[in-house]
């Protein structure tokens, strides 16, 4: 059986290589760190220690032999990585954990201290067995992997509140825009009623035919303006306006309100949806033409037939108001009326082509519109 | 053609809609019986009044309780008839609370006399055989019993 004074005794003999145990001899020469530690002493106190230990630690052999190794801990080591040290112990297992220690001098280094229990043939608990590694280079490796995956981490969170911030921002300014321009739009609506509700009493005081006559006709483009502009927040799009939609309506109010059966609305409308810029002049156009269809051309004993067309061709709106009364001629030698330079002034405005047309019998007006977004800087 | 005029109730906060609209109403042939601008008012002629029929408008004086002079009316008397009148059609309930239905504004004045002559048909001699104007929504349930 060894005696345990034999470690001490090779460790004092600072023996040449290849003298006595070439294991003890291997140990002392080798360059990775090792200590061993005897259980069987109060508080466990190192027996040996190598070369290459001693020069990790700083320490010389005489001021760690008898010593228990918790001198090489300092502030900053982990206290449960030492709690875990400590039950191995106790419990006689093998553990590994890499450790900050500390050197004499109070530097640190990081330690991959490997501990195993070694017992003897009848197992009984004799040594235990430390090797330790400087790992303070792949420690320092891993703990910056550590650091920029936080500080990633953190960025991206930071990124993420601040967009959740903005969305949040953007979100109660739409809420605030819309909630304006609904209150803009109740207003504009109210406001163009109460332009025609003025209009429309001043109408009945008045007993002379011709200025009733001139009143009603601006009655009626003050209402084409306001169902426009109803039309606009009723479709939901405040960029575009069915131009075909607002024919319908325009039409079939103005033949209904004649009263007359004699009088027929025929069309043949396909939807145009017309930039919202251009509605309002378009519409005042459609106005004109259909009142003066049924004012002039329909106005007769007989009746007759109201056609109105829209259709859409390679970014023009087409648009047709037609009738089948006495048509121009009639009307050709007096000079130009108010609503027929109207239509002409916002036909210009539109850049559009008109075509007044006899349709014998009757009137036929064509207007051709560019709709096409390429003309808006022309 | 029988005429069976209306009694109408206008519920109403702008003085001059308030003002052509019983006018028009008057060359109609019907007759208007009361003007309300906000839910007191309107709550004093539910009561008195005799009419059959009440234009209400949603935004009155004291905020957006036409909706509430509708319900009150309609609870009130069994054959009374309500349409809305307003610039913002979204703020009615989807029943309408029982109104027949509602002319958005701005309305036509011949938009509007379109409506009344469908809405007299409808509320004198139901179902109304005029083709339903431009100007009037109705309300899902009168859709359905006028078969629109």
């Amino acid at each position: 059986m060894e005696n345990k004074d034999d470690w001490h005794l090779t460790s004092r003999l600072n023996a040449e290589h290849g003298k006595g145990d070439p294991f003890a001899a291997a140990v002392r020469a080798t360059r990775m760190p090792m200590i061993i530690t005897d259980p069987g002493q109060p508080d466990n106190p190192i027996i040996f220690a190598n070369d290459a230990f001693l020069q990790m630690s700083g320490y010389t052999r005489e001021e760690i032999n008898g010593r228990n190794c918790r001198f090489l801990q300092g502030p900053d080591t982990d206290c449960s990585d030492v709690a875990r040290i400590r039950d191995a112990i106790k419990n006689r297992t093998d553990i590994g954990v890499d450790l900050l220690n500390y050197r004499k001098d109070g530097s640190t280094f990081w330690n991959a201290l490997y501990i195993s229990p070694v017992s003897n043939e009848a197992g009984e608990l004799q040594y235990f067995f430390a090797s330790q590694l400087d790992v303070t280079d792949r420690k320092k490796y891993e703990l910056r992997i550590i650091e920029e995956k936080n500080t990633f981490e953190k960025a991206v969170s930071d990124r993420t509140a601040d967009l959740l911030e903005t969305n949040h921002q953007l979100k109660s300014a739409l809420a605030i825009k819309d909630a304006l321009l609904h209150e803009v739009d109740h207003r504009v609506k109210n406001n163009m009623q109460i332009i025609s509700s003025l209009i429309a009493m001043q109408l009945r005081t008045i007993d002379d035919q011709n200025i009733k006559s001139s009143l009603r006709a601006t009655l009626g483009r003050v209402e084409a303006m306001s169902t426009v502009h109803r039309r606009f927040y009723q479709s939901g799009d405040v960029t575009h306006f069915d131009i075909a939609a607002f024919v319908h309506d325009l039409a079939s109010d103005l033949v209904t309100a004649t009263g007359r059966l004699d009088v027929r609305l025929e069309t043949d409308l396909e939807p145009v949806q017309v930039p919202a810029e251009k509605a309002a002049p378009l519409a005042l156009m459609v106005n004109e033409l259909t009142t003066n269809a049924i004012k002039h051309g329909l106005s007769s004993d007989s009746g007759g037939i109201l056609l109105v067309t829209t259709r859409r061709q390679d970014d023009r709106c087409y648009v047709t108001v037609a009738d089948n009364g006495p048509g121009m001629i009639e009307g050709g030698s007096k000079p130009p009326t108010y609503g027929k330079s109207l239509v002409e002034r916002l036909g210009k405005q539109l850049q559009a082509e008109l075509q007044w047309l006899d349709a014998k019998p009757g009137l036929r007006v064509e207007i051709s519109v560019p709709i096409g977004q390429r003309l808006r800087g022309q | 053609m029988q005429h069976h005029p209306l009694k109408v109730l206008i519920v109403e906060d702008e003085a001059v809609l308030a003002m052509d609209l019983e006018f028009l109403l008057e060359e109609a042939g019907h007759e208007v019986v009361g003007w309300a601008t906000c839910l007191k008012e309107a709550d004093e002629l539910i009561n008195k009044s005799e009419a059959d029929f009440a234009l209400v408008d949603i935004h009155l004086t004291d905020g957006t309780t036409g909706v509430t002079v509708a319900d009150r009316i309609l609870r009130a008397k069994d054959d009374a008839a309500v349409v809305f009148m307003t610039a913002n059609p979204k703020l009615i309930p989807h029943d309408f609370v029982g109104a027949i239905g509602v002319i958005s504004k701005p309305y036509t004045a011949k938009g509007l006399l379109a409506a009344l002559r469908f809405l007299q048909q409808g509320i004198v001699a139901p179902p109304p055989k005029l083709q339903l104007p431009t100007g009037l929504t109705l309300a899902p349930a009168y859709s359905n019993r006028w078969a629109l």
